[in-house]
């Protein structure tokens, strides 16, 4: 029986490691940020925005006034398209999943408007806020014609973008669909986790950056697919983190490796749900970008399975706030 | 072309709105049957110093099954949200008599522009003058996510959400994606819509783009000077066809078809000769296997505004051309709902097909060529099989989605 499973053909990433998959081996830095707003320094893991790979783009006109999230975005949709050429971008969908999405200029333009008043609020800075603006910048500057989602949520809800891709490549809807996860940093973000208790005892360390992943439909070669997905494993309380998070583990075949991905409270929970399944985590410091974070973790997945001898791989996408959702990486085979 | 499989034909079996013209589906229907507008001075939100200072706000629903303290903690959002949902899922024979889900899981698609953004707007208020009492749960609502649960938790379910935010196209992009997962196969049953309300950074967002109209919204009239900025939320009980006959559930309509493209040229202004809309608009008759002349009747995204408007009436053109499809613009009834609109027009599309009334085009006075022959009037009525909802937003999003009879 032919595998309706999609193929993961390549994959780009912008990381406070670096610039491309490969810097997703690496440490992460840790930066002091001032917050010359509300006050206070912060600890944070940014991505080096003078980078030549995103200063390319400035040259493109929709991207002049762009936020830092666009740059991240298109940069890691460029990368996973240079490494799969040929591609009909006519028929290539992209779906972008975002936690805050344009957290810099919607920080910015709330705060001016109550500093100047409403009358000098900025028409240029309110287009920029809005959550797909930053997409239709990057389909816009590629030239992507297929299918277009922005969607949100907390980092599970990458699993749902995976999802709506495995959608539209069943219907017929795009022959490749982009995956993407992005977020950018901005001081309010470390209020605003300082608020809900995530960040305790330095728990987490807020980041920002985007990772892409190009899939492709079930009847094309490729070394890694995407077998099974799982999502909408919702939790109200911490108490119920771990029925949700096995809830989530059982949803998927039993008895393959689970990559460890927890950061800040959930990893205390990944323990416990996943007992001896666990992959042993990379001892480097890693930072918590949400779905960005998903996106990475997905790829270190990929890469972690073509050195593994297991044949498939659980890559858990444990969100803060709401919900747990994974997916299962399998050896690329047209075979059920 | 769209599937006849019952096993994978998308049907709907229940809707709910609120809206600023009522708040549920009938309430809503017979203010805008009857030509009535919402617009009024904004008094929910500050809006003193912007250019224009009305709108359409919506009466908020009673949440009789919750206690005060659970309501005054919710979003505005959710007291929208969570009313229209009830209405769907209880039309859709989904409720049982203590007002709980029948079903344990139940996927949602649901669009969304503003989350619950007045609990953003607190918390970004209380940290300038230095307060953290509160902050943890602003923070929490403020998240699209948390909208979404309390949804579920309201009426006790759980499932897959997917929230998509392509602007103002995301309600119909929320429908359509719910009819494409049960065509795929990858869904039975979804609960579908939308839901934004009024807050002070998008009011005052449109008003700096001096795109709000300073007196009556005038869809496709020569003269027409702004959109009428407004709030609420609707949801569709989508299922396939087999599943709603299996359960014995009434079938109201089905999505026929779906269509949805990107408007490269601007992040803001549609192109002019309305080309990207156009091919939304063919991909949701393609996919319902119908020619334009079956259409009956189009509730158009028609916000008002020089550009939306003309460009919208263009592709109308070369899309229905001669034919005698009727077409109107309700946001000048109940003004522009961001998120909700698709959703919120869907259902209206659904009432038309249903009652046979078409939604009047108000505030017209000097109608735009393209389209002057097909704007319905007062008290007009006419047996329609199929109606299309026609949505663009920022950031290119055009979305087409096609109603027909059951």
């Amino acid at each position: 029986m032919v595998s309706l499973a999609p193929g993961i053909l390549s994959v780009g990433s912008v990381s406070p490691a670096g610039i491309g998959p490969e810097s997703l081996e690496k440490d992460f830095p840790t930066t002091l940020v001032t917050d010359r707003d509300a006050g206070g320094e912060h600890p944070a893991s940014l991505v080096d925005r003078s980078h030549p790979a995103l200063l390319r783009w400035e040259k493109s006109p929709r991207l002049r006034r762009a936020s830092p999230i666009t740059y991240f975005m298109i940069e890691a949709v460029s990368q996973a398209l240079e490494a799969a050429p040929g591609i009909d971008l006519s028929r290539t969908g992209v779906v972008a999943s975002f936690f805050l999405g344009c957290l810099v200029y919607s920080a910015r333009f709330y705060r001016d408007m109550n500093k100047e008043g409403r009358r000098f609020a900025s028409p240029i800075l309110f287009p920029e806020t809005v959550f797909n603006s930053p997409l239709s910048h990057v389909v816009s500057t590629l030239g992507i014609g297929g299918p277009v989602h922005s969607q949100i949520g907390d980092k599970s809800c990458w699993a749902t973008a995976l999802r709506t891709a495995e959608c539209w490549l069943r219907l017929g809807e795009a022959d490749h669909v982009i995956v993407l996860g992005a977020e950018e940093f901005d001081p309010l973000i470390c209020h605003a986790f300082r608020a809900s208790g995530l960040m305790k005892r330095g728990g987490l360390l807020p980041g920002e950056g985007a990772g892409a992943i190009l899939l492709t439909s079930g009847t094309t070669p490729c070394n890694t697919r995407l077998s099974r997905l799982t999502d909408g494993h919702a939790f109200h309380s911490k108490e119920e983190a771990l029925p949700a998070a096995r809830s989530c583990l059982e949803d998927l075949p039993q008895g393959d490796p689970v990559l460890s991905t927890a950061t800040s409270w959930v990893r205390t929970t990944e323990r416990l749900a996943t007992e001896d399944r666990l992959l042993a985590r990379q001892e480097t410091v890693r930072c918590e970008a949400s779905t960005a974070s998903a996106a990475w973790d997905t790829i270190r997945g990929i890469r972690l399975l073509e050195r593994m001898e297991t044949e498939n791989l659980i890559v858990p996408y444990w969100g803060l706030t709401r919900e747990f959702s994974a997916a299962r990486l399998s050896r690329g085979t047209l075979q059920d | 072309m769209i599937s006849r499989d019952p096993s994978t034909r998308a049907v709907i079996t229940g809707y709910g709105c609120v809206t600023p013209l009522g708040e549920d589906a009938p309430s809503t229907w017979s203010s805008l049957i009857a030509g009535e507008t919402a617009r009024a001075p904004i008094t929910i939100i500050e809006v003193e110093g912007c250019r224009v200072t009305e709108g359409a706000q919506a009466r908020l629903p009673d949440l009789g099954f919750l206690s005060t303290k659970q309501t005054r903690r919710l979003s505005r959002a959710s007291r929208l949200a969570i009313p229209a949902a009830g209405e769907a899922l209880g039309m859709a024979g989904l409720l049982d008599s203590s007002g709980r889900s029948v079903l344990g899981r139940l996927e949602m698609s649901v669009s969304t522009t503003a989350c619950g953004m007045e609990k953003g707007e607190q918390f970004v208020r209380a940290l300038r003058v230095g307060s953290s009492a509160g902050n943890a749960t602003r923070v929490s609502r403020y998240q699209a996510h948390q909208q979404v649960a309390e949804i579920q938790s309201s009426y006790g379910f759980g499932g897959s959400v997917m929230i998509v935010a392509n602007a103002c196209a995301g309600g119909g992009n929320a429908i359509g994606h719910a009819a494409d997962l049960i065509r795929s196969g990858m869904a039975e049953i979804v609960l579908a819509g939308g839901y934004d309300a009024l807050c002070e950074l998008v009011f005052a967002g449109f008003d700096s783009l001096q795109t709000l109209a300073p007196d009556a919204c005038r869809p496709f009239d020569k003269g027409r000077s702004g959109l009428m900025l407004g709030e609420g939320a609707a949801f569709l009980v989508i299922e396939s066809e087999h599943h709603a006959a299996r359960r014995g559930a009434r079938i109201l309509g089905a999505v026929a078809g779906y269509g949805q493209t990107t408007d490269t040229l601007h992040l803001t202004q549609p192109a002019q000769d309305g080309a990207p809309l156009e091919k939304a608009m063919r991909k949701a008759l393609a996919t319902a296997g119908m020619e334009a002349s079956e259409i009956g009747y189009v509730n158009a995204h028609g916000t008002g505004t020089p550009f939306n408007d003309g460009a919208e009436a263009r592709a109308f053109q070369r899309v229905f051309g001669d034919t005698p499809v009727r077409l109107s613009s309700t946001k000048a009834a109940l003004g522009h709902t961001l998120g909700a609109a698709g959703s919120i027009e869907a259902v209206l599309s659904l009432l038309a097909i249903e009652s046979g009334c078409l939604p009047p085009q108000i505030n017209l006075l000097d109608p735009e060529p393209d389209v002057a022959g097909h704007l319905t009037g007062l008290g007009e009525k006419r047996e329609i099989n199929a109606a299309m909802s026609v949505n663009l937003g920022f950031g290119g999003s055009n979305a087409a989605v096609i109603f027909s009879k059951s």
